[in-house]
C-alpha cells in the first residue's frame, strides 16, 4: 500500500522534553500503522474502558475536566450529559475540520497517529452508548485523510472497530467523510449541515443545541481531534494522573501550534495553565526567542478569530479564563507571533480578508460586513483611504458585533480590557471574528493606519 | 372743463413708446424658467432616455401622463438597460405644467421647453405620443407644424434649470448636475448662486 | 385555524416595549408582536415557512432572563415574562445597521425594477433605513437578468440573499432546483448547469422575492404597482379554488397573486392557476355573437343570435336535445343553465363532466372531507385519483406538507406513480381495470392476497396505514381516462367500510364541483338532490333520468339527438373518445357559449361569447364544497356577457322565463330549491369573502356497478391516459407564456419492458387498441409499473383519445415497433 511507503513530512512537530499525552508516538515515523500504535500502547485504553460500565468511563472522563480543545473550551465530561436520555440514535460526530489560520495541530494528530483518535472515538461512543461515529476531515488535508483511512481499514481488520469489537458485544461504525474545503464546516451546525449533504451553513442555536437537536435531528456530540486523542491516555492513567499535569481549572497538556517571528516555530505539546505565553515564546524548550532577537509586537493567541494580545500579555498563562478576561480567548491553540518589521495594517487586512472569503454568505452582517472591512482597509492599505474611514471601519465593525469588542488592556494609555466573548448580530461568530483584527490594531496601532490615509482637509471645490 | 385733462393724458399717451405689442407677429422675450411643452430627451448615442419607469405618472397632480414600459429588444435596444418606455403620452388639455414630472424623473428624460404657443381642434390631438415629445435626431425639440416656434425658444428648458443644484449651496455654484443631452451637451449652470453664501458644508461632498 | 376560533389554549404572557402582551405557547415572538400591533422588520421570515434567521433584519433586544441582548425575533418562541424592546438605541442601530449592509450590494435600479413600489425592501429601508449609506466602493455585478426558468427571470444583483425562493423551492415545492452558490459576498442563487427552475410553482418565488431579483414573464414590465386596482377572487383554472387577488390596470388584467387562505391554498399558486389570466386577455377571445351562414361563422347582433338559438332550442324535442359542459361557469351561472335545461326546456340531457369525471351521485353521496381535514396531523391518506401535482397544484402543495411536516401517511393507489410518491409511505399501483379489487383488498377481513398486480405484503402494510389511530381520507378521482368510471366508484364504494373515512373529491375541471351542486347531471337537481327528492318546483322538470356525455354523444353520432348546446366546453379535445365526439358534433346542431373557438366550435352553427371569470361577479364552489366569491375586475371583450345573462335571455327567446335579473335573484332561487345553500348569498359570501362557506348535505350513495374487473389478452399492455399541468387545453392553449409548455405525447414503459422492444430513447413505436391505432415516441420510465402504457392525454400534438373506446372497463394496449 502506498501509504506504507509514504514519507511522513511530519510538517511542524518539533520533537522536544516535556509530557507528551497525546503527541507520545510522534517521535515515530510509522506511527500512523497499526503495529506501531499496538507496539506503543495503543488501544489499552478501549481494552480497560471496555471492562468497566458506560458510566464508569464517563465518570473518569467527567473528574478529569477534559476541556474541549476545538475553540470554546467546554468541558467534553459535561457535554456528554446534555444529550437527552432515551432518544435513539445518537451520533459522534469528530470535527477534523480544522482550518483555523495558523492551527495545524490536529492535522499532525490526524496524520501522524490516527489510530488514537480512532481509540479516543471508539472510548467516546462506549461512554455514550452510540454505535455510529462519523470522522469529518477538513477536505485539503489529504494525507490525513488517506492515513485515517488507512487507519481505519487497519483497525476494521483488527476487529478493534465495527461489530463486536474485540468479542465484546459493543459495535461501533466510523464512517470517514471528507470536507469540500470551507472554514466556515469548523463551527460544528455547520459541519452537521455539510455532514447532511447539505451546504456548510450553520445553524441558529438556540433554540437547538446539536446535543439536543444535531445530525439527521437527533442528538449529536461533536468534539475535536485533540480532545478524544486525549482518552486512551486518560482511560490507561485515569483522572488523578491526568489532573497532575497542567493547573486546577485547566488539567492536561494541550498543542500549540506557534508560528511567525520565533526562532523554532512547530506544534508544542504543553501544560496548559503552568506554562506562559512567554514559556512558549522565549522558552528554550519551545521557540527559543523571537527570530533575530527582534522585539515582540503583537501576538494572536488562539487562532485568527483572537483579538490581539501585545508584550503586555506575555506574562498570562495558557488557560482560557484567565486569556479570556484578558480579552482574547486561547480557542484553537494556535498562536502567531508578530515583531516589530509586521506591518498591522497589512496583517488586519490578511486576517480580514481571510474572514470574507470564508463567509458562508448565509446572514447578511457577515456576508456584507466582512467584504466592506476588507474593501476599506484595502483601499486604506493602497493609499487610497479617505477621513472618517477609521470611525466608518468601526461601525461597521459595530454592526457586526454590537457594543464594545474584547481587547487587550494597555496600560500606558489607560485602555483597560474587555474581557471576551464579543456579542454578534450574526449566526455564528464567523463575522465577529473579522472584526478582532480591526479593534485590536486600531486600538493599539491607531498612527499607523492614519499614516497611510492622505491628509486632506476637504475636497477642494472649483468656481468655474 | 375737466374734460381737457382726460384729452391731455390722451395725447401725451400718443407720443409716448407703446406697451401692447402685436402678438403674434412680435413675440415678448419669455422668462427664463417658463414650463412649457415637454419633450423626451436622448442621450449624446441616440440612446431614449426614457426607461418607462412611470414616475412622471404617478407623481402628475393631474393625471395627464400615460406611460407603458416594456422589454427592451434583444440587440436593438431603444434605451440603456433592461427596460424602456414603450408608450409615452402627455394629454395637453390636462397639463398644468408644474414640472413634478421633470422632478420626478430618474433619468432626466423629460424636461418642458419654453414652447406653450400649440392648439390643436379636437382632443385627440391634445394627446402627444412619443412621436411628438422624442427631440430629433439633432437633439432638439421637433418643431411641429401647429406650433409656433421662434429661434431660441429651445434653449433653456427646465434641464437647464436642474442643471445646477437648487439648494442654493455655494459650494456647488458651477457644478452641473446634469448629464449631457444630446443637442446641448453639458447645459451652462444657472448663474446667481453666491460665495457670499454661508459656508458650505463639504463632508457629504461625495454624494454626487 | 381561523382568528374567530375562541381562544381555549393557554397563553403566555410577554411584555412589548413595556405593553403586556398575551401570546400563544410556541408562537414565534415575531408574530405575536404583530398581532400585538408592533410589526417588526423582516426580510427571510415568511410565516408559511420554516424560520432561517438570516437576514437579520428581525434583531431586538429581548430579554429572556440573562439580560437584555439582540435576537433574531423570527427564531425565538415566546416564554414567559419574555421582555422585547422593539424601539430601543441598540436596536435602531442594529437595523440601520442591517438594512445598510443589505443596500451595499443591491443595485437601487428601482425605477427600472418592477417591485420598486411595492417592495419590502424600499418599504423597510424607507421605515427603518439609515437614511444614507457610506458604501462608495464599487458594488457587486452580474449579468442582469437571466432566464431560470420558462416564465421566471432572476436578477442576482437585486438579491438579498433571504432564502425565501430556494427554501420555497426546497421545503415547500419539493422541487430544490434553485440553491445558493459561492461563498461571501459572492454568494448568489443560480439554478444547476442545465437544470431549469422547471417547477410547477415556480410563481410563487416571485411573489415571495422582498426584492425585485425574481420577475415573471407575464407581469415583467406591463405596469407599476401603484396603477394597478385590486380586487379579491378565486381562481378557476382547476377545482382547488385557490384564493387570488385580481389586479388589473387600465381595464387589463396583468397578474394574479396567491391569497393566504387558511383552509386552502395557504398563500400558494400553481404557475397555471397564477399565470392562466393571460388567456383572458388573449386577442383570441370571442368578442361577439355568431351564427353560421353559408358554411362560414358570421357576426351577428346578439338580437339575433339568442332569437335563433332560442327558436332552435324550444323547437328541438326535448328528448333530443343535449347540454354539455358548464365546469367552467360560475355558480349563479351554472344554476341559471340547470333552470333553463330542466325548468325551462324540460330535458336532462346536461352533463357538466366530460366522461372523465366520476358518477355525480357518488361524488354527492360519499362523506365529504375538506383539505384541512385530508391534511390532519397523523392522519392516512389514500391517493385514489389523478396526480395532485399535476392536476390540483395548490392541494398537492397542502398534501405534500400533511406528509412531511404533519406525519401524514400517504397511501398511493394509482396506475402508476405520481409526484406525490416520494412523500407516500406506501406505493400501491394496481393494474388498471382492477383498481376495485385492489380496494376490496384493503378492506377485507381476510389475509391478503396478490392482488391487481400489488404484492400481499404491499397490501398488508398498506391495511395497517389505514387501521391506524389518524382519519382516513380518501383523495377520489379518475387517474386515468382509459380506465371506467364505475371501476373507481366501486372502489371507492368498497373504502367506504374503513370507519370514518371521508372522502375530498379531486375531480379537476375548473367548478365542476359547483356544476354538480347546481344539478348540472343527469337525474339531479340544484342543491344535490335527485329528480325525485327534489324540491325545485319548475312547470318542465323531466320526471326520469336523462344521458350522461357518453351517451348524448353517442345518441347524436346515432342521430337520435339533434341539438347540442355546448357550455365551454370541448368534447373533441377532452372527452376520452376523441373519435365519437367527432362524429357526434359533425352529426348535430352545435351551439357554443364560450370564450375561445375550439376544436369543438368548429362545428358550431352559432357562438354566444361569454364573459370570463374575471369579467364577471359570482361565486365558486370548490372540491371541498366551498362555496367563495368570484369578482368582477374588467369589462368583458366586445359585447361579450356573464353565462347567466345569456341563459335568462335563452328562456326567454324559448318562451320561459327564469326569473333572474341579478345574482341577488339567482342566490334567492336557489336557498328557496336547495337546503344546502341555506344562508348563502351575496352578503354572506362578501362577509366569508377569505375563507367561503362550505356546503354540507349529501346524497343516497348509488349500489356498486360491480363491474368485473378488466382481463389481460393478447394486447399485452393497460392504457393510461393520465392528464398533466399543461396540455393544450383552451386556456393554456391561449396564454403565450404557458403554451409551449406541454411536454408532448410519449409513451412512457417501464424500464424493463422499455429494454424488452430494443429501441432508442424517442424512437417511434405503433400503439394498437381495439378501437385504433396511433405512432408515439417512447420513453423508459421507472415511475410506470411493468405491463402499463402510459401516455399524457390531450398535449395537442398526437391524438391518443381514438384508443379508448368508452365504457370499456380498461383499455388494453399493443406496442410494436416502428410506424403503423
Amino acid at each position: 500500500m502506498a501509504t506504507n511507503a509514504y514519507v511522513p513530512h511530519a510538517a511542524g512537530y518539533v520533537d522536544n522534553e516535556g509530557p507528551k499525552i497525546v503527541s507520545s508516538r510522534f517521535v515515530h515515523d510509522d506511527a500512523f500503522l497499526l503495529e506501531r500504535s499496538l507496539a506503543t500502547g495503543g488501544y489499552e485504553g478501549l481494552k480497560k474502558a471496555l471492562t468497566m460500565a458506560p458510566v464508569e468511563v464517563h465518570d473518569i472522563v467527567r473528574d478529569a475536566v477534559l476541556l474541549g480543545r476545538g475553540g470554546a473550551g467546554f468541558p467534553a465530561g459535561i457535554k456528554w450529559g446534555f444529550c437527552p436520555p432515551g432518544k435513539w440514535p445518537m451520533y459522534l460526530v469528530v470535527n477534523g475540520d480544522e482550518s483555523e489560520p495558523g492551527t495545524y495541530k490536529d492535522r499532525l494528530l490526524m496524520e501522524m497517529d490516527p489510530h488514537q483518535l480512532i481509540e479516543g472515538c471508539l472510548i467516546a461512543c462506549y461512554a455514550l452508548g452510540l454505535s455510529q461515529c462519523f470522522l469529518y476531515v477538513r477536505g485539503e488535508m489529504a494525507l490525513a485523510q488517506e492515513r485515517i483511512a488507512h487507519a481505519l481499514n487497519e483497525a476494521y481488520e483488527a476487529n478493534l472497530v465495527g461489530k463486536n469489537i474485540l468479542g465484546t458485544d459493543f459495535s461501533v461504525d466510523v464512517v470517514l467523510h471528507w470536507g469540500a474545503g470551507a472554514y466556515i464546516v469548523g463551527e460544528e451546525t455547520a459541519l452537521i449541515e455539510s455532514l447532511e449533504g447539505e451546504r456548510g451553513m450553520p445553524r441558529l442555536k438556540p433554540p437547538f443545541f446539536p446535543a439536543a437537536i444535531g445530525l439527521y435531528g437527533q442528538p449529536t456530540i461533536v468534539n475535536n481531534v485533540e480532545t478524544l486523542s486525549n482518552l486512551p491516555w486518560i482511560m490507561v492513567n485515569g483522572a488523578d494522573e491526568y489532573k497532575k499535569y497542567g493547573s486546577e481549572t485547566s488539567p492536561g497538556t494541550r498543542l500549540f501550534a506557534i508560528s511567525g517571528h520565533v526562532k523554532r516555530p512547530g506544534v508544542y505539546e504543553a501544560e496548559q495553565g503552568t506554562t506562559t505565553f512567554r514559556d512558549l515564546i522565549y522558552g528554550d524548550n519551545f521557540c527559543q526567542g523571537m527570530k533575530g532577537d527582534d522585539e515582540l509586537k503583537m501576538f494572536i493567541p488562539g487562532g485568527a478569530s483572537a483579538p490581539w494580545f501585545f508584550p503586555e500579555q506575555v506574562d498570562l498563562p495558557l488557560e482560557a479564563r484567565p486569556v479570556g478576561a484578558a480579552g482574547s480567548m486561547l480557542g484553537s491553540g494556535a498562536i502567531v507571533i508578530m515583531d516589530e518589521s509586521t506591518d498591522a495594517v497589512k496583517a488586519c487586512l490578511r486576517v480580514v480578508r481571510f474572514f470574507a472569503r470564508e463567509s458562508c454568505g448565509k446572514c447578511t452582517p457577515c456576508r456584507e460586513g466582512t467584504t466592506w472591512e476588507e474593501t476599506l482597509l484595502r483601499r486604506i492599505y493602497d493609499g487610497h483611504g479617505r477621513p472618517g474611514d477609521l470611525e466608518m471601519l468601526l461601525d461597521i465593525a459595530d454592526n457586526i458585533s454590537p457594543g464594545p469588542y474584547p481587547g487587550a488592556a494597555w496600560e500606558e494609555q489607560g485602555v483597560e480590557a474587555i474581557p471576551f466573548p464579543p456579542k454578534q448580530t450574526t449566526i455564528c461568530p464567523l463575522g465577529p471574528s473579522s472584526v478582532a483584527p480591526i479593534t485590536s490594531a486600531l486600538r493599539r496601532f491607531r498612527d499607523e493606519f492614519e499614516a497611510k490615509i492622505p491628509q486632506r482637509t476637504s475636497i477642494p471645490v472649483s468656481a468655474s | 372743463m375737466g374734460y381737457l385733462q382726460g384729452f391731455a393724458v390722451t395725447f401725451k399717451k400718443l407720443t409716448e413708446d407703446r406697451v401692447t405689442t402685436e402678438y403674434p407677429e412680435q413675440k415678448r422675450p419669455k422668462a427664463d424658467r417658463l414650463h412649457g411643452r415637454h419633450v423626451l430627451n436622448r442621450y449624446e448615442d441616440g440612446m431614449e432616455k426614457c426607461i418607462g419607469c412611470e414616475l412622471c405618472a404617478g407623481v402628475c397632480p393631474a393625471n395627464c401622463i400615460y406611460v407603458r414600459g416594456k422589454d427592451n429588444p434583444d440587440g436593438d435596444p431603444v434605451s440603456p438597460g433592461e427596460r424602456y418606455g414603450f408608450i409615452y403620452e402627455i394629454n395637453y388639455l390636462r397639463c398644468i405644467h408644474c414640472d413634478m414630472c421633470v422632478e420626478a424623473c430618474p433619468t432626466e428624460a423629460i424636461t418642458e421647453s419654453k414652447l406653450f404657443e400649440f392648439s390643436f381642434t379636437n382632443r385627440a390631438d391634445a394627446i402627444y405620443t412619443k412621436n411628438e415629445l422624442l427631440v430629433d435626431d439633432d437633439g432638439m425639440p421637433q418643431h411641429l407644424p401647429w406650433e409656433d416656434w421662434r429661434p431660441g425658444e429651445d434653449e433653456m428648458t427646465s434641464g437647464w434649470m436642474r442643471a445646477t443644484a437648487s439648494s442654493g449651496n455655494a459650494a456647488y455654484e458651477g457644478k452641473v448636475a446634469w448629464s449631457g443631452e444630446l443637442g446641448y451637451g453639458v447645459r451652462a449652470p444657472e448663474i446667481g448662486q453666491s460665495q457670499d453664501a454661508p459656508p458650505a458644508d463639504t463632508s457629504d461632498s461625495g454624494a454626487h | 385555524m381561523t382568528d374567530t376560533q375562541p381562544e381555549t389554549e393557554a397563553s403566555v404572557t410577554i411584555v412589548v416595549d413595556g405593553q403586556e402582551v398575551a401570546a400563544r405557547p410556541g408562537e414565534l415572538l415575531i408574530d405575536a408582536c404583530e398581532r400585538a400591533g408592533t410589526y417588526i422588520p423582516r426580510f427571510c421570515y415568511h410565516e408559511r415557512m420554516k424560520p432561517v434567521g438570516m437576514c437579520r433584519m428581525c434583531l431586538v433586544e429581548v430579554d429572556t432572563g440573562r439580560g437584555m441582548g439582540l435576537q433574531p425575533s423570527c427564531m425565538i418562541p415566546v416564554a414567559e415574562g419574555m421582555t422585547v424592546d422593539t424601539q430601543s438605541e441598540i436596536t435602531k442601530k442594529a437595523q440601520d445597521g442591517i438594512l445598510e449592509f443589505l443596500l451595499i450590494n443591491h443595485p437601487l435600479d428601482c425605477p427600472v425594477c418592477d417591485k420598486g413600489g411595492e417592495c419590502p425592501l424600499q418599504d423597510q429601508t424607507m421605515a427603518y433605513g439609515p437614511g444614507e449609506s457610506r458604501f462608495v466602493e464599487e458594488k457587486r455585478h452580474y449579468e442582469k437578468p437571466i432566464p431560470i426558468s420558462d416564465t421566471v427571470f432572476l436578477d442576482r444583483e437585486r438579491c438579498i440573499l433571504c432564502d425565501r425562493c430556494t427554501r420555497f423551492a426546497k421545503e415547500v415545492a419539493g422541487d430544490p432546483l434553485i440553491h445558493f452558490q459561492g461563498r461571501g459576498n459572492q454568494t448568489e442563487v443560480n439554478t444547476f448547469p442545465d437544470e431549469p427552475f422547471s417547477s410547477y410553482f415556480s410563481g410563487n418565488t416571485v411573489q415571495i422575492c422582498p426584492v425585485g431579483a425574481l420577475t415573471a414573464k407575464p407581469y415583467r414590465f406591463k405596469a407599476r404597482p401603484w396603477d394597478l386596482e385590486e380586487t379579491e377572487s378565486t381562481s378557476v383554472a382547476d377545482a382547488v379554488g385557490s384564493r387570488i387577488t385580481v389586479q388589473s390596470s387600465r381595464n387589463q388584467v396583468l397578474r394574479y397573486m396567491g391569497v393566504d387562505s387558511d383552509p386552502v391554498n395557504w398563500g400558494w399558486l400553481s404557475d397555471k392557476e397564477r399565470f392562466s389570466f393571460e388567456a383572458f386577455n388573449s386577442d383570441e377571445r370571442i368578442t361577439e355573437p355568431m351564427a353560421r351562414s353559408g358554411g362560414d361563422l358570421e357576426p351577428v347582433s346578439w338580437g339575433a343570435a339568442i332569437a335563433a338559438v332560442g327558436d332552435a332550442l324550444k323547437n328541438t324535442d326535448p328528448s333530443r336535445l343535449g347540454i354539455i359542459g358548464g365546469a367552467r361557469l360560475t355558480n349563479e351561472s351554472q344554476f341559471a343553465f340547470t333552470k333553463l335545461a330542466k325548468g325551462v326546456l324540460g330535458t336532462d340531457n346536461v352533463d357538466a363532466q366530460l366522461g372523465d369525471g366520476l358518477p355525480a351521485e357518488l361524488v354527492l353521496g360519499l362523506p365529504r372531507a375538506t383539505i384541512d381535514q385530508a391534511c390532519a396531523p397523523g392522519g392516512t391518506i389514500i391517493l385514489m385519483g389523478p396526480d395532485p401535482k399535476e392536476t390540483l397544484g395548490a392541494l398537492f402543495l397542502r398534501l405534500k406538507h400533511a406528509a412531511v411536516e404533519d406525519g401524514a401517511t400517504i397511501i398511493e393507489v394509482t396506475p402508476h406513480r405520481t409526484g406525490l410518491g416520494q412523500y407516500a409511505a406506501h406505493h400501491l399501483h394496481p393494474l388498471p381495470g382492477e383498481t376495485a379489487a385492489l380496494a376490496a383488498a384493503l378492506v377485507a377481513e381476510t389475509p391478503a392476497l396478490d392482488t391487481a398486480g400489488v404484492s400481499a405484503d404491499a397490501i398488508t402494510a398498506a391495511r395497517a396505514a389505514i387501521a391506524g389511530d389518524g382519519p382516513v381520507t380518501v383523495i377520489l378521482g379518475r387517474a386515468s381516462v382509459a380506465e371506467s368510471a364505475a371501476v373507481i366508484a366501486d372502489a371507492a364504494l368498497s373504502l367506504t367500510s374503513i370507519p370514518g373515512v371521508r372522502f375530498l373529491s379531486a375531480l379537476s375541471r375548473s367548478n365542476v364541483h359547483g356544476a354538480l351542486d347546481m344539478g348540472m347531471s343527469p337525474g339531479l337537481l340544484p342543491g344535490r338532490s335527485t329528480l325525485a327528492s327534489g324540491t325545485a318546483n319548475w312547470p318542465n322538470t323531466p320526471s326520469t333520468a336523462g344521458m350522461s356525455t357518453a351517451q348524448m354523444l353517442q345518441a347524436a353520432a346515432d342521430g337520435s339527438l339533434d341539438t347540442i348546446l355546448l357550455l365551454g366546453a370541448d368534447p373533441i379535445s377532452d372527452f376520452p373518445d376523441t373519435d365519437l365526439a367527432e362524429r357526434a358534433l359533425a352529426n348535430a346542431t352545435v351551439i357554443a357559449v364560450d370564450l375561445f373557438e375550439t376544436a369543438s366550435t368548429d362545428h358550431a352553427d352559432a357562438i354566444l361569447p361569454a364573459a370570463a371569470p374575471q369579467e364577471a361577479d359570482g361565486s365558486f364552489t370548490n372540491l371541498e364544497g366551498r362555496v367563495t366569491k368570484i369578482s368582477r375586475k374588467v369589462t368583458p371583450p366586445g359585447t361579450a356577457r356573464p353565462d347567466w345573462i345569456i341563459a335568462a335571455e335563452l328562456a326567454m327567446a324559448a318562451g320561459g322565463d327564469l326569473g333572474i335579473e341579478s345574482l341577488d335573484d339567482v342566490w334567492a332561487q336557489i336557498a328557496a330549491v336547495s337546503p344546502a345553500h341555506a344562508g348563502i348569498d351575496t352578503a354572506s359570501l362578501d362577509a366569508n369573502q377569505r375563507d367561503g362557506v362550505v356546503v354540507e348535505g349529501t346524497l343516497d350513495l348509488p349500489a356498486a356497478s360491480g363491474v368485473s374487473p378488466a382481463v389481460a389478452d393478447a394486447y399485452a399492455y393497460r392504457l393510461v391516459v393520465s392528464r398533466r399541468m399543461y396540455d393544450a387545453g383552451t386556456i393554456l392553449a391561449n396564454s403565450p407564456s404557458s403554451a409551449h409548455l406541454a411536454s408532448g405525447t410519449a409513451l412512457h414503459l417501464h424500464p424493463v419492458d422499455f429494454d424488452a422492444l430494443g429501441l432508442d430513447r424517442g424512437a417511434e413505436v405503433t400503439v394498437s387498441s381495439a378501437t385504433g391505432s396511433v405512432s408515439l415516441p417512447v420513453e423508459p420510465s421507472g415511475d410506470v409499473p411493468r405491463g402499463v402504457a402510459a401516455v399524457p392525454a390531450n398535449q395537442g400534438d398526437i391524438v391518443v383519445g381514438t384508443l379508448i373506446a368508452v365504457g370499456d372497463v380498461a383499455t388494453n394496449v399493443r406496442v410494436e415497433r416502428g410506424d403503423s
